[in-house]
């Protein structure tokens, strides 16, 4: 009975010290491999990376927004400035002709 | 019919000379017209460059230690400051793309034939100015990428014999690029360049005034008479709309894909793989990778710098060297452009692959 105890001693102990590699992350056994070892640099990179971007939905938001409104207001002055031009086309044109018939 | 303050200022600066003379100025209109619009473009870009240039400085630093660090304050803290930094890296690159256009353009239509020698000449100068003032900036955010890429770029000229190492020297404010480099750089970037470009736009758009519009060497071949409109208010409302759609596509692009900032340069630190130069400099750089390292027993390098010197010097005279634009000489010469343009064209293409 005692041996039984000392072999479920000796088997739990075991048991203990394998699962410790993945309960308790001891390093010294963990294996890296390469693209875990490149994910870790990039993930590193990344971070001292600036990458530029809006910082919140709201920002995110106001800059769609003002895209949206620019080019509607790029596209009405295209058109207005369409208009203008056949404007004063014409009136050149109207000109011409009058130089021409004196 | 004036108002109080335009006769006031009329009084004092005599601007009805210049109401005068651009209510006058015409501007042909033929096939080729839609080159015209590239020149104030240029100067859209370039205005946009100077404003948000003074915002920039607001709040960059030229040192060692601050330069990295006050451009990530102006991209994360500062409010607005990625975009506005965004715009200014954008709008450098538009305004070489339109000066490389712009040029390219007079070459083909050959509108530097007596008597606008000049202009094409300041025009030359121009590109020069502008491709300093993009290498001058390309090191100012200071991380890894704008180092070695500023080292490669400065160690170029050492190559040419007797004065090279000298060249290299001043550049870098030393043997090596450092912190003296950077405060060097900032200066050419915000002071001194500039001011060349101020000076030399100012010859060049008064040359152009003085001259006139050029018209193409095939529309003047024709011997008819070209239609003409005015530039006020006819051409200017055209160029508005070119204004308009290029401003668009300038901020869509700078707030949908922003330049990034990687960490501070290290000087000790081993220059990285990969590094290459802004898309301008694209093709000088393949054209010197290609060079072997010996010809002849001469330098590959040397004899490569060599010839792009002597490619650039024929480029400044061409308007000399191509004096009978209309002849056998000057078909050839437009050959000769349209192969250098494929071949800048190959060189940047292959350098990205």
């Amino acid at each position: 009975m005692r041996l039984r105890g000392k072999k479920f001693l000796g088997l739990f102990l075991l048991v203990i010290f394998f699962l410790s590699f993945f309960i308790l992350e001891f390093n010294f056994a963990q294996q890296v491999t390469q693209e875990e070892q490149e994910e870790i640099i990039q993930a590193k990179e990344d971070q001292e990376k600036i990458i530029p971007s809006p910082q919140n939905i709201k920002e995110s938001t106001g800059i769609y927004v003002f895209v949206a409104w620019m080019w509607i207001a790029i596209f009405v002055l295209i058109y207005i400035l369409r208009l203008k031009i056949r404007e004063v086309d014409r009136l050149l044109k109207l000109r011409f002709l009058s130089a021409k018939k004196k | 019919m004036k108002t109080g303050i335009q006769s006031w200022l009329d009084e004092r600066f005599g601007l009805s000379i210049i109401t005068k003379f651009l209510k006058e100025k015409t501007v042909p209109q033929h096939k080729h017209s839609i080159w015209y619009y590239t020149g104030s473009a240029i100067l859209i870009f370039f205005t946009i460059q100077i404003i948000t240039g003074f915002m920039l400085v607001f709040y960059y630093k030229p040192t060692l230690e601050g330069a990295n660090e006050s451009v990530a304050r102006i991209m994360t803290e500062v409010p607005l400051g990625w975009i506005i930094r965004s715009v200014h890296s954008w709008a450098s690159s538009f305004m070489i793309a339109f000066v490389f256009i712009h040029l390219l353009s007079t070459w083909l239509t050959k509108s530097y034939r007596n008597p606008r020698e000049l202009t094409w000449m300041s025009g030359v100068f121009l590109l020069v100015v502008t491709l300093l003032s993009g290498f001058t900036g390309y090191l100012l955010p200071w991380d890894d990428l704008s180092l070695s890429a500023t080292k490669v770029g400065t160690d170029i000229p050492s190559s040419i014999p007797l004065v090279g190492v000298w060249v290299t020297k001043f550049l870098r404010g030393g043997e090596d690029v450092t912190g003296d480099t950077l405060t060097r750089f900032f200066g050419f970037h915000v002071s001194i360049i500039p001011v060349f470009m101020f000076i030399l736009l100012g010859v060049h758009i008064y040359l152009i005034q003085k001259q006139g519009m050029s018209l193409p060497l095939s529309a003047e071949a024709k011997k008819e008479k070209v239609r003409e409109i005015p530039f006020w208010p006819n051409f200017v409302y055209r160029e508005m709309i070119v204004w308009l759609l290029l401003l668009g596509i300038l901020f869509s692009l700078a707030i949908f894909f922003p330049p990034s900032l990687d960490k501070a340069a290290d000087l000790m630190a081993p220059a990285p793989e990969g590094i290459k130069p802004e898309w301008y400099f694209l093709f000088l750089f393949q054209t010197l990778k290609i060079f072997p390292a010996n010809i002849f027993f001469l330098p590959g390098d040397t004899l490569a710098v060599f010839l792009i010197l002597v490619v650039g010097i024929m480029f400044f005279f061409l308007p000399l060297i191509d004096n009978k634009p209309a002849e056998r000489k000057g078909r050839i010469i437009t050959v000769i452009a349209l192969v250098v343009i494929g071949y800048a064209v190959v060189m940047t293409v292959w350098s990205l692959l």
